[in-house]
């Protein structure tokens, strides 16, 4: 059942030319089916995480979906995001309908996946799906954009691949659960550890890390917003989920931990600096969007149920603020300069844009605010000078970002030379101040969102639960005796 | 003799990487850039295929007869799903580049990249970032300049 959350998107996007005169609602309808399916299996897996293998097959040898809560909550979250960002406005049958759904589909099977070389096709499918629509805007800075986008994230998938190469060759296995029983005796060493940087690396294009993020500003400003928003609330967040299940399942040491906590912190100094040069607002956002995904390395850095709850926090809260911010930038992407005064005559637009910039720099009681504080107050809990450097380094950015938010604000009400830019159109600003409900909600329901997170975190955070469930105990008992290739033998 | 063997095809795997990824990171030409990737794609292919190799065993193929040790047929599934997700993408890359090509009218990667930095300023309404040629660093935004607005080009 549920993995029709990942087959039904993917059979719309194919057959979408097929179906006639349905085709402008085939694809709102397959996302809303998805979001169905997971809201079906959501109470289910709320008490019980359960597993599906596909085509009947047993693990470790089968491959399999694994359903808790922090999966279905992804899932939901793509089914919403896609359908908020839908590209309406295109003429029905547009190829940006199919690669939309596509996306939808890689995203939702990333989300799902417990298997690494799924997550490696699932991972690709989301990054063709991304080449098509970052190019889409049809521009040639859209195209070089794109295509430098194509070049890096393939050599990204390239050193992910070789990772996944070296992993197998150590274990025989590439089933997450598998992998974490046998993670402690066979991957807990130099080797190890580089097939995790090496994933790191790989998987961290999409997720905007640190050294991997250079196409994150040029596309962003060369696409269409509508695709911005979705690559950066989107795509990066489930990058990022799949590299926390590595991390939790497979990798729990301490130097995967620093390599993430110092990558982030790199990161969040690197984008908040990048964004308070930033001459126009979408490369001003592009860049913030990479300081903020380096808080969420950090939080989910952090070990135990506290990280993933401070890391899940500020994933999501970026899910909503982001793909806001860029729908507002739809008719506000020229110079700073130029928005001298385009929040008079834009009072929703502008209202909105206030209100997610105050939850982005964290003001109680916006949702921001919590999620900044649980990471903050996670880092605290360690001991030892990197994490503490890594909390002043947040608060410290945090300063920043006040600072160039404020100086866009003070720009939006300013008085002076007027010539407001075009009014937003309907559809980016009903999405944007759909997310500011969303954002608004959450903040007024911050407690009882709070033990919801604080649940599913301690669902994923249980290692030996997950391994239980995808592995009943037969296979425990003599690990390694169903693969055919058992690390001694297979070293040249 | 298999040792030697094992050990030429995991050299020849990793120069391979990194004929590949070197070239990716020097080449100027479009072109070149996707052969590299090409290139780095074989070499990657070839590692994980590498991993379930035996010399002592048969193609994974199940006739019922024997029951001889076979090679791993994980990797080579893998393998397979990779070259051809990898031909995917580089017939997307070229098709990009001859759109490139059309807009810009060049393969030259640095002269693009260049391009596109001053086609996103100009579509930002911006002059031009400070280059190696003409710094202009000191300030994070340049000082106002009422008559250089773009006021004329709104609507």
């Amino acid at each position: 059942m549920i993995a029709l959350a990942v087959a039904l998107p993917l059979l719309a996007a194919f057959l979408l030319p097929l179906t006639g005169p349905l085709r402008r609602i085939v694809g709102p309808a397959t996302l809303l089916l998805v979001a169905a399916i997971a809201l079906n299996a959501w109470p289910r897996a709320q008490v019980e995480p359960f597993t599906v293998a596909i085509g009947g097959f047993r693990p470790p040898l089968g491959i399999l979906f694994y359903v808790d809560g922090v999966a279905l909550l992804f899932v939901l979250a793509v089914a919403f995001s896609c359908l908020l960002l839908w590209p309406w406005n295109e003429e029905a049958g547009s190829r940006k309908h199919a690669l939309t759904l596509l996306l939808a589909a890689g995203c939702s099977g990333l989300a799902l996946s417990g298997d690494l070389f799924n997550i490696y096709v699932f991972y690709e499918l989301v990054a063709v799906a991304s080449y098509g629509l970052a190019a889409g805007a049809g521009s040639g800075r859209a195209y070089a954009a794109a295509f430098r986008y194509l070049v890096l994230s393939s050599l990204g998938s390239l050193l992910a691949l070789v990772g996944i190469a070296l992993i197998y060759h150590r274990t025989g296995t590439l089933n997450l659960a598998h992998l974490g029983e046998l993670a402690p005796t066979l991957l807990n060493d130099p080797p190890g550890l580089a097939a995790f940087l090496l994933l790191l690396l790989g998987l961290g294009v999409k997720a905007e890390l640190f050294p991997v993020n250079a196409w994150v500003p040029e596309v962003y400003a060369g696409a269409e917003r509508r695709v911005s928003a979705l690559l950066a609330g989107l795509v990066s967040k489930l990058a990022v989920l799949v590299l926390v299940r590595l991390l939790v399942l497979v990798f729990p040491t301490d130097e995967a931990r620093t390599a993430l906590l110092l990558l982030g912190t790199l990161g969040i100094l690197s984008g908040e600096l990048a964004a308070y040069r930033a001459r126009d607002l979408a490369r001003l956002l592009s860049w913030s969007s990479i300081g903020q995904l380096g808080i969420v390395f950090v939080a989910f850095a952090v070990p135990g149920e506290a990280g993933l709850v401070a890391g899940l926090a500020v994933a999501l809260h970026h899910l909503v603020a982001k793909p806001a911010l860029f729908l507002l930038a739809d008719r506000w992407g020229g110079s700073l300069e130029s928005l001298t005064g385009a929040g008079r005559g834009a009072p929703l637009a502008g209202a909105l844009f206030v209100l997610f910039a105050l939850s982005l720099i964290g003001v109680p009681p916006l949702p921001g605010f919590w999620a900044k504080f649980l990471v903050l107050s996670g880092l605290a809990a360690q001991e030892g000078g990197l994490w503490w450097t890594a909390a002043a380094v947040i608060l410290a950015t945090t300063v920043v970002e006040a600072s160039y938010l404020f100086r866009v604000v003070g720009r939006l009400y300013a008085r002076g030379a007027g010539g407001a830019p075009a009014p937003h159109a309907t559809g980016p600003l009903t999405g944007a101040a759909v997310l500011g409900l969303v954002l608004i909600l959450g903040g007024a329901s911050a407690g009882p969102l709070g033990d919801a997170l604080g649940r599913m975190a301690g669902q994923a955070a249980d290692r030996a639960a997950y391994i239980g469930r995808v592995l009943p105990v037969r296979t425990i008992e003599r690990p390694g005796t169903l693969t055919l290739n058992t690390a001694p033998e297979a070293r040249p | 003799m298999n040792d030697a063997t094992t050990l030429t095809l995991y050299l020849g795997a990793i120069g391979l990487l990194a004929i590949g990824i070197g070239g990716l990171v020097l080449a100027r030409h479009l072109f070149r850039v996707v052969m590299a990737l090409a290139i780095a794609e074989a070499g990657a292919n070839l590692l994980l295929v590498l991993t379930g190799f035996r010399w002592d065993a048969v193609a994974p193929i199940l006739t019922g007869a024997d029951r001889a040790p076979m090679v791993d047929p994980v990797p080579q599934a893998l393998v397979l799903t990779a070259i051809v997700i990898g031909v995917g993408v580089q017939a997307l890359a070229l098709a990009l580049a001859i759109r490139l090509r059309q807009a810009y009218g060049t393969l030259d990667l640095r002269l693009i990249r260049a391009r596109m930095a001053a086609e996103i300023d100009g579509a930002a309404g911006l002059a031009p970032a400070g280059s190696r040629d003409r710094p202009a660093g000191e300030r994070p935004l340049p000082p106002p300049q009422p008559a250089a607005l773009p006021g004329e080009t709104r609507p």
